[in-house]
């Protein structure tokens, strides 16, 4: 990044206002608005009165007029009635007052500097009678008949060259930093062109372009000319305000600066955007030449119609411009409305975040993951971005167009990624949508080396030396993308907003949810007690009777008897299934208490109840390596207690059944494997093996109620864990589940 | 109240169909045991505090957890109060296996806490095993 660090700093420490010194083409009388006393004088005016002019200080301005040789056409009003008529009506009504000395014409501007009545004389040309309003009246409707910016710029300087016949008319915009740069020129053929020149900002110091926005115009009519001094009667500490003056003379580095461009007058008209300068119309002379009060007033005329033109054409351009990014940010914005999601909704769509700016890539932090789209830098880069942009940024929403310079480790992948606007959804999360513009490897032409733009004179001061070489010189700019447009930042500022309102519309959805969640597990609750007590009980006394009445009624016949016997049956497997919803519902509610668990000894019990409950004849039990895991020693139980039941349950119609059940240890995970020779699962069952209640084809000679498949899946997520199976109709089945190594929670 | 016949088992249990199931399950194991059946945990109080007074006392008492008027537990701690009743021993019999009303039964005083079985043969076993133990085994009451 190229620093100017060589800086015409001493040109914004010098009160330019309060110089003390007219242009020599006029002269200046400063009368004190109380006593009508003179109070100040430019020395030239001796010239005038053949008389050292030091003696008029103190005296009435009736004196001093008594000493020219002054007419005003026939209406013969001394310059003290001129003022009075002037505060009557205000002085621009008056300005310029037409009057000849010596039988030369002249014209008198006359401000008020706060309490003294400016008198500036300057001259102009009698012949020539200047129609302002037939001149400019054409010129600006020229202006405004062009439709783009560029051209409007271009024929205003052309109308303006008309009206002032200077050599050259350059309109000279300014950028953020303060320099300028050439955007439309109107010059006589032979001169070298500077269009699309830069100039550095340190040409046109502070407090002048402050003056810029006060004057509208400003002309030196001959830079060679002396500068007489204002003299004064009031002492040193009451300097005259020239800020309203029009003869007011530049500062001497201004004047060497003007006269090392080879630039003999110079004449500037402000161009104001939003208040602001915008611009200038920046006029050269190669001799010298003044402009008349009535073009100068003209070309300000000119210059205040463009103003508010430029303002709406810039509005204009932008807005077709950006009209395209508001309504891509409108899409995604319905998209996020429409769609549950917002990451998906965001980036999954025709419509994504890298389509409502120009940006080439476009990253979304949200939700712990980073979705990029187009060229953009790496997880791990985004990654160090995001936490720079929390640490560095103080707002929102933050943008640059020359990031590696803010942030050195860019300069990585500065060519897709010089760029970035990074809009914050949320620091504590180091949520955020960042958009990324490819590197501008811009030619900047400067008027002149900017880092040589001072030399230093022989005492090491800098003063009256400003630069001397306006030879191009170009330099390319590394490192910085196209700026963030106006039109784009507000499109991303309102989509940042929108995408926060969604935010929290969707956090308030999920809190509601929540809450309908809890009631519904407390009803889950009441259900679940309902079921064990009120429906255990009458089946309990369904059972009772039926056994009560097979026990102590002999007269039955057998087949009453069998009729008993299937409703006790049905009754027995009822309670069954009871019990085992019940038993699911508690697996579902209850908190797992995790503790180290020996593997062996939980497997070896296992095997025993099985033993007991199912006495299996021809088994062959292996039990292989048993690594301990760590979690809920009762709800594991189940696990290995319902995957071994089932195993031997179904192999047990095979010819030599054989059980087998080991585990392994792998880098993050405890396997284990439960594998039997048995009638093995279907394929097309193979997603629904874990559902409540769903029990295969082939077992319908097995007992069981089908929810203990369900029971292992619900454990095995509660402690997350995976659950798995490969198996083979009439083969076999391998039933697989695994443990993460490191503790959970 | 009349004078009270002596009573062997007193029994407080609201299920109409459970009382009838208990009362036949009984008679099935000894036609000899005498038998009072309750339905309230507040008229179980009263007609307890009459034995009291009248200085008879059943040989054992069944309690059921979930009672109107006045709650198993809180019947049985009403009963561990009473001197003379004090002795007899209180089984819980209920459906409920909630570890919880386990270890509160056994807190107040319960002398055994057993869960009802599936079924009538289950029951007259468990109650004639109930009964062999504290009638044959268990001879501080008489």
């Amino acid at each position: 990044m190229t620093e100017f660090k060589v800086d015409l700093t001493n040109c914004d420490k010098e009160p330019i206002h309060i110089l003390g010194k007219v242009q020599g083409h006029g002269f200046l009388i400063g009368v004190n608005s109380k006593d009508q006393l003179i109070n100040y004088i430019s020395e030239n005016t001796a010239a005038y009165i053949n008389e050292d002019a030091v003696k008029y200080l103190g005296k009435r301005i009736d004196e001093l007029e008594a000493r020219m040789n002054i007419s005003n056409y026939g209406n013969e009003l001394k310059l003290s009635q001129i003022i009075t008529l002037g505060l009557g009506n205000g002085f621009e009504s008056i300005n310029p007052f037409y009057i000849e000395l010596d039988g030369k014409a002249f014209n008198l501007i006359i401000k008020n500097a706060a309490g003294i009545y400016l008198l500036e004389f300057e001259p102009c040309d009698k012949k020539e009678e200047f129609d302002v309003q037939k001149t400019i009246g054409r010129s600006i409707s020229e202006i405004l008949g062009e439709s783009r910016l560029h051209s409007m710029l271009k024929t205003a300087a052309r109308e303006i060259k008309k009206i002032i016949q200077y050599d050259r008319v350059m309109i000279y915009q300014f950028g953020e930093d303060g320099h300028g740069e050439v955007v439309a020129e109107e010059k006589n053929i032979e001169l070298e062109p500077f269009l699309g020149m830069h100039y550095p900002a340190s040409d046109i110091p502070k407090q002048a372009r402050e003056l810029y926005k006060i004057n509208l115009t400003r002309i030196i009519a001959d830079v060679d000319m002396d500068c007489p001094a204002i003299i004064s009667n009031q002492g040193q500490d009451a300097p005259l305000d020239l800020t309203h003056s029009v003869l007011r003379a530049v500062s001497p580095i201004h004047i060497q600066y003007l006269k090392n461009m080879g630039v003999a007058a110079s004449f500037s008209i402000s161009l104001l955007s939003h208040g602001e300068l915008w611009g200038l119309v920046a006029c050269h002379n190669y001799s010298p030449k003044f402009i008349d009060y009535k073009a100068r007033e003209a070309s300000k005329l000119i210059g205040q119609i463009l103003s508010p033109a430029l303002e709406y054409r810039i509005g204009e351009e932008d807005n077709d411009k950006f009209g395209l990014i508001n309504e891509s940010v409108s899409t995604l914005i319905k998209y996020i409305e429409k769609e549950s999601d917002i990451v998906s909704a965001l980036t999954a769509n025709a419509i994504t975040i890298n389509n409502v700016c120009a940006s080439t890539g476009a990253v979304l932090v949200f939700d712990s993951k980073i979705i990029s789209i187009g060229l953009t830098p790496n997880n791990d880069e985004i990654k160090e971005i995001v936490k720079w942009v929390i640490d560095n940024s103080q707002d929102m929403v933050f943008y640059t167009h020359r990031l590696p310079a803010m942030y050195p480790a860019a300069e990585k992948y500065s060519d897709f990624a010089s760029g970035l606007f990074a809009c914050i959804l949320s620091r504590e999360l180091s949520e955020m949508i960042l958009f990324f513009k490819p590197e501008q490897k811009q030619s900047i032409i400067w008027g002149g080396n900017p880092e040589k733009a001072v030399e230093a004179a022989s005492d090491g001061s800098l003063q009256l030396f400003p630069r001397k070489s306006f030879d191009k010189w170009t330099e390319t700019v590394r490192y910085s993308s196209v700026k963030w447009g106006r039109g784009e930042i507000a499109a991303l500022i309102n989509l940042r907003e929108q995408v926060i309102y969604q935010i929290n519309r969707k956090a308030n959805e999920i809190r509601q949810l929540n809450e309908r969640l809890k009631l519904a597990y407390e009803e889950l609750d009441t259900f679940s007690f309902t079921v064990s007590h009120d429906l255990r009980t009458p089946l309990s006394s369904i059972k009772s009777y039926t056994e009560l009445l097979l026990l102590t009624n002999e007269s039955l016949d057998d087949n009453a008897k069998k009729i008993l016997e299937r409703i006790n049956a049905c009754s027995d497997r009822m309670a069954l299934l009871i019990k085992e919803i019940l038993n699911y519902s508690s697996y579902s509610r209850n908190e797992i208490k995790l503790e180290k668990i020996n593997m062996r000894q939980l497997i070896e019990g296992v095997k025993a109840e099985i033993d007991e409950s199912l006495q299996p004849q021809n088994l062959e039990f292996i039990i292989g390596n048993t690594p301990d895991i760590s979690g809920d020693a009762v709800m594991i139980g189940q696990v290995f207690a319902n995957l071994l039941n089932n195993a031997v349950k179904y192999s047990s119609k095979a010819g030599k059944a054989v059980v087998k059940v080991e585990g392994y240890v792998s880098e993050n995970e405890t396997i284990y494997t439960v594998a039997d020779n048995g009638i093995g699962i279907d394929i097309k069952y193979h997603n629904r093996v874990f559902e409540l209640f769903k029990r295969m084809d082939n077992v319908k000679d097995f007992e069981g109620t089908g929810v203990g498949l369900a029971i292992v899946k619900r454990i095995m997520e509660k402690h997350q864990g995976r659950i798995w199976f490969e198996s083979q109709l009439g083969k076999g089945t391998i039933f697989y589940v695994s443990f993460k190594n490191e503790p959970i929670g | 109240m009349n004078r009270l016949d002596k009573v062997d088992i007193f029994i407080v249990e609201d299920n109409e169909d459970f009382s009838f199931l208990i009362e036949k399950a009984i008679d099935h194991i000894d036609k000899e045991l005498s038998l009072k059946i309750v339905d309230n945990g507040l008229t179980a109080l009263e007609v307890l505090k009459h034995y009291d007074q009248e200085g008879t006392r059943p040989r054992i008492i069944l309690l059921d957890l979930n009672l109107p008027g006045l709650s198993g537990l809180d019947l049985l701690r009403e009963i561990k109060g009473i001197e003379f009743l004090k002795q007899v021993p209180i089984i819980l019999f209920t459906t409920s296996d909630n570890p919880k009303d386990v270890r509160a039964a056994t807190e107040y005083g319960a002398n055994a806490y057993v869960t009802k079985p599936h079924g009538y043969i289950a029951l007259i076993d468990c109650l004639r095993s109930l009964f062999n133990f504290w009638f044959t085994h268990h001879t501080t009451i008489k």
